[in-house]
């Protein structure tokens, strides 16, 4: 069993790419979604139905606000993290990025529910996480969270009533099914934390899966790796492989129970695996190597105008406080 | 729920409810984590005294920026910490989205900076336990019921 890791400035170069990698797919995914949630406001389809959601875009992004400051005990602030990231290096899943089809609650509904039953499993996961900084702040947001799942799942079991209302989700299931399977895709480590040639720590433990000719390893590699590292260091207690698992084990049946057809491959081959992932499930473009579809560069130019061209980097007083 | 009343019932009587108390043991399926004690949570200061009970002083005198109660009775502060004149206080906020996070941080380690004697003040933002109604002082309780609240 690893040790609790305590002081981030001991880390160990992998320990803080492992570190940064976790955080920046948890933070990522909670800070996207939010700014797609907010796209609602006005006009979801009755007023309790848009308070709901602004409300859980508003958690999203506290959420992502309590990710990102896990990485300031190693000086990365919010402005690096969102204002000065190039967008190819935000690591969330494209399930969160897409646009929402125009007026189409159904892929609201839907996309929360495939998010959020995701996000309770991996805040389990992240529970007994051996960096304090994580475990600490899990039972808050999991307080936060289950209204999200309660919401999700009375607004899917109201539309699969309607034969109209089935069939707009059959479709947002055919269309964000692939993509929410992105979520439990390793992520490649951001850029500027490339690994240096040589490790600053003497360990063996923590040397034992450097790859000696690191400096030619494929994307795909070195997002295993890292993936390696974030349960081998104890920074998530699951795999990513046992979450989607899990999280297959439940949104499947539920999903069927309302008469949609998952779009996935069912085999009974006998082994105990009941729903197999394969890459032709996957899309093309998978978030979590840094590959997004063009909606998330779309996105990130839209929340970065005022900051870019205006140069508003800082809240500005109007007045002084006339309190004072 | 199931009683232990097999346990207990030899002893017979009230004699027998102590006994049990004194057998209590952890709860088998929960992991218990080193950290802060939750009952210590949250803090108010209470016999506090020379330049900490100032600081907690200055504490009360901070509102939350929604209600009329003070962020101590509203129970978001979690610990105070005086090490000559460096302060450092931990608080938490009621909800990770709170739009008025920088607001009321400022506004704590202002209050605390301009306490005389205090030369350093660290505020540090903290999530568990995570806060609850349950936090809020009885004085706070009754705060927020003259405002129109039930709590």
């Amino acid at each position: 069993m690893s040790s609790p890791l305590e002081n981030p400035t001991d880390f160990s170069a992998r320990e803080r790419r492992a570190l940064e990698t976790l955080v920046k797919r948890l933070g990522d995914d909670e800070f996207v979604l939010a700014e797609r949630y907010t796209e609602w406001q006005v006009r979801a389809p009755s007023l309790e139905s848009d308070l709901a959601l602004a409300n859980n875009a508003q958690d999203e992004l506290g959420h992502a606000r309590l990710w990102y400051d896990v990485l300031a005990d190693l000086d990365v602030d919010e402005r690096d993290l969102v204002y000065e990231r190039d967008p190819a290096d935000f690591r969330h899943s494209t399930l969160v990025e897409l646009p929402f089809a125009e007026g189409d609650w159904a892929d609201a509904v839907l996309r929360s529910y495939l998010y959020d039953a995701a996000e309770d499993l991996r805040l389990e996961a992240l529970e007994d996480s051996a960096y304090p900084p994580i475990a600490d702040r899990v039972g808050k947001i999991r307080s936060e969270e289950e209204y999200h799942l309660e919401h999700a799942r009375n607004w899917l079991e109201r539309l699969a009533e309607g034969e109209e209302g089935r069939d707009r989700l059959q479709d947002a299931l055919d269309r964000l099914f692939p993509h929410a399977l992105t979520l439990f895709e390793s992520a490649t480590p951001p850029v500027e934390t490339a690994i240096p040639t040589r490790e600053a720590s003497g360990s063996n433990e923590i040397e034992r899966n450097t790859d000696e000719t690191s400096g030619d390893r494929s994307d795909a590699d070195a997002a295993a790796a890292v993936e390696g590292d974030i349960v081998d260091f104890g920074l998530r207690t699951a795999t990513l492989e046992e979450l989607g698992e899990e999280w297959l084990s439940i949104v499947v049946p539920f999903l069927e129970s309302l008469d949609l057809d998952v779009p996935i491959d069912e085999s009974t081959i006998g082994e105990g695996v009941e729903y197999a992932v394969t890459v032709e499930s996957l899309p093309t473009q998978l978030g979590r190597d840094g590959t997004h579809t063009d909606a998330w560069f779309d996105l990130y130019d839209d929340l970065t105008h005022t900051y870019r061209e205006l140069e508003r980097s800082d809240a500005a007083k109007i007045r002084e406080d006339p309190d004072r | 729920m199931t009683r232990r009343s097999s346990e207990a019932g030899t002893d017979g009587g009230s004699e027998s409810v102590r006994g049990s108390d004194r057998e209590t043991t952890p709860c088998a399926y929960t992991e218990y984590r080193e950290g802060r004690d939750t009952e210590e949570c949250p803090a108010t200061g209470d016999g506090a005294t020379g330049l900490e009970a100032d600081v907690w002083d200055a504490l009360s005198s901070v509102e939350d920026p929604e209600m009329p109660i003070s962020v101590v009775d509203l129970g978001l502060i979690y610990g105070v910490d005086v090490d000559g004149g460096a302060a450092t206080v931990e608080m938490t906020l009621t909800y990770s989205g709170c739009p008025a996070r920088e607001m009321l941080t400022d506004e704590v380690a202002e209050s605390v900076a301009a306490v005389e004697g205090v030369e350093d003040v660290d505020v540090r933002l903290v999530w568990s336990p995570e806060w609850t109604v349950e936090m809020v002082t009885e004085s706070g309780k009754a705060d927020l019921r003259a405002f129109g609240l039930s709590v």
